[in-house]
């Protein structure tokens, strides 16, 4: 059996910014920046290594400046990287990027690729027009799109009257017109409301799985990572953090479970290393238990020790919380180095 | 360029038409200003003639010669705002994810915006310049003056596009348009005819573009004309390729040192 080629590879890739800083302040530190202008290298994604393999939807998490979008235009064949190999769908995106442009769809959720006068349906038919798709296939294609992404009268509707919601619709739409493999999404839910952010990831979700589209995802919203995704890479300062299932990550990084009682006795006083009260009302106490400290069933003990128990919820921390102490881990050993 | 990437490019200078025909208040405008430009123009110089004062010939034939420079400066449209905007909000990294080239699929929308303009601002000189000096140039000149002033303000617009591809290392290219602008102003003869400047300006001038983008399309209007239409086709055929060397080697340029807004 030949083996799979993975959708992306992606193997000590660097990437840095040189960027103009202000000399000083004043007419000679304005025009010392005019005559000798001081720059200074940021390094945006530094020997960043990661594989994805066809039809995974993979979320790619990190800080502000982590480098996600940097590593996203640079997978895009946008930008050029300084070093390492990147492969995309087996071809070389800074060399083959006409070629690749044909087999990714790429979506920004701050930017727009619709002509703002105009209705989607006029940059629909451009878009046809520069990806070589057959007329007839590009009605199908635009009918097809129009049905699951429920645009029925948008298409028509100059961008300017759309609200962001629906044109964020039509720019997904239009990322998928030319059927691509691999779709890059930095951000896509930016800006949305709970309702709008919940259709887009629907889409993405449906779409990923009716037509085997591998994507990989920037987002700070965890939603979209839990509902659209099964994997996480997470970076911090250009380099790989963690790499596993989002599930791995809700439940194995960080050692916490939020547990919820419900006591006959009215208040529970629950002082234990390794616990935190949440809060405490009548007959229902919420904690935070750090595992590696406090067992479970201990804290259970001590709570039965002053009231029957009757009923008890366990969660996982949420995925903020985990991403939070993912951040300051990194944060922390950063600083320590 | 084959068929097939033709109808391509030609694609986005339709779609640039059409968003030219949905923002026709930046149209009209432009027919109000050339008009009063026209206006004031053909009084001044109606005002010199009579006070006694020498212009080249008849001052008639210096308001076709302003009417045809105004033509082909108002039609080239100033692609370089919204390139330099399309850097500055970040969504160039759509325009440059395309299968296509970025340089000819920016000129080609330019061609649109300019397929537009030039129709609607060539009936307002014509009439504007008839109703000012009461007399046309014979039909032969104006035959001439169309397609030059045409193939005039598409070289401008390629230029405009190599000015818009400095917004990729300055993001504000302003300054350097209104510098560009002033040079064509004086060297490319917009008001007056280049013969009538000194022989050092246009000696200068001569060695620029400007020339073949204005005051030689224009002067078939006028009775010495600046150089024969073999002459002129030569020169726009020259600094049309000097111009696509310049732009595809500023883009390639462009692209490696691309950072893009926002990351």
């Amino acid at each position: 059996m030949r083996p799979t080629v993975p959708a992306v590879e992606v193997h000590q890739l660097s990437k840095s910014f040189r960027v103009r800083r202000a000399a000083g302040s004043g007419l000679a530190g304005r025009i010392r920046d005019v005559i000798r202008p001081q720059t200074q290298t940021v390094v945006a994604v530094d020997r960043l290594s990661f594989s994805i393999a066809p039809g995974e939807r993979v979320a790619f998490i990190g800080p502000n400046g982590a480098g996600k979008s940097t590593t996203l235009k640079i997978l895009a064949g946008i930008l050029q990287p300084d070093g390492g190999r990147v492969q995309v769908l087996g071809l070389v995106p800074s060399r083959d990027r006409r070629r690749l442009a044909f087999e990714i769809g790429t979506v920004f959720g701050q930017r727009s690729q619709l002509w703002y006068q105009l209705p989607p349906r006029d940059t629909f038919e451009l878009l046809g027009r520069a990806y070589e798709i057959d007329r007839r296939e590009h009605r199908r294609r635009i009918d097809g799109l129009t049905s699951v992404f429920a645009l029925g009268t948008l298409i028509d509707t100059p961008v300017r009257h759309l609200s962001l919601g629906e044109r964020m619709r039509c720019e997904i739409a239009a990322s998928l017109l030319h059927s691509p493999r691999m779709l890059f999404l930095d951000e896509p839910t930016i800006g949305l409301d709970v309702s709008a952010k919940a259709v887009i990831r629907e889409l993405l979700w449906t779409e990923s799985e009716r037509e085997r589209v591998t994507l990989l995802l920037t987002s700070h919203d965890t939603g979209d990572m839990e509902r659209v995704c099964t994997r996480a890479i997470v970076i911090h300062g250009g380099r790989l953090l963690w790499d596993g299932p989002i599930a791995a990550l809700r439940s194995g990084y960080l050692k916490a479970k939020r547990v919820t009682l419900w006591s006959e006795a009215e208040h529970l006083d629950l002082v234990l290393p390794g616990v935190r009260v949440l809060s405490s009302r009548s007959y229902r106490t919420d904690l935070d238990i750090s595992l590696e400290i406090a067992p479970l069933g201990r804290v259970v003990d001590a709570a039965l020790r002053q009231s029957a128990i009757r009923d008890m919820a366990i969660e996982d921390a949420p995925l903020d919380e985990v991403i939070r102490a993912l951040y300051a881990d990194a944060d922390r050993r950063s600083a320590t180095s | 360029m084959t068929a097939a990437p033709m109808a391509k490019y030609a694609a986005f200078s339709r779609i640039a038409i059409a968003q030219a025909r949905r923002e026709r208040g930046e149209l009209y405008g432009r027919v109000v200003f050339f008009a009063v430009i026209l206006g004031v123009f053909s009084s001044l110089w109606h005002a010199v003639a009579e006070a006694g004062m020498a212009v080249a010939g008849d001052p008639r034939d210096l308001v076709w010669y302003l009417a045809v420079t105004e033509w082909i400066m108002l039609s080239a449209p100033p692609i370089h705002v919204e390139i330099q905007e399309a850097i500055r909000r970040g969504d160039v990294v759509y325009r440059l994810g395309r299968p296509v080239s970025y340089a000819i699929a920016e000129f080609a929308a330019g061609l649109g915006l300019l397929a537009v303009r030039a129709p609607v601002l060539g009936v307002t000189a014509f009439l504007c310049a008839f109703a000012f000096t009461g007399r046309t140039p014979p039909l032969g000149a104006l035959v001439i003056v169309v397609p030059f002033g045409l193939a005039a303000a598409a070289l401008m617009t390629a230029l405009d596009l190599w000015i818009g591809l400095l917004a990729f290392w300055l993001q504000e290219v302003a300054p350097v348009y209104w510098m560009w602008q002033k040079l064509m102003f004086v060297l490319g003869g917009l008001m007056l005819p280049l013969d009538l400047y000194p022989q050092f300006v246009q000696r200068a001038a001569a060695l620029t573009p400007f020339p073949v983008l204005l005051a030689a399309p224009a002067s078939f209007v006028l009775r010495t004309p600046l150089m024969s239409p073999e002459v002129l086709a030569r020169n726009l055929l020259i600094w049309s390729c000097a111009t696509a060397l310049a732009v595809s080697w500023i883009f390639r340029r462009a692209t490696s040192a691309l950072t893009i807004n926002g990351g």
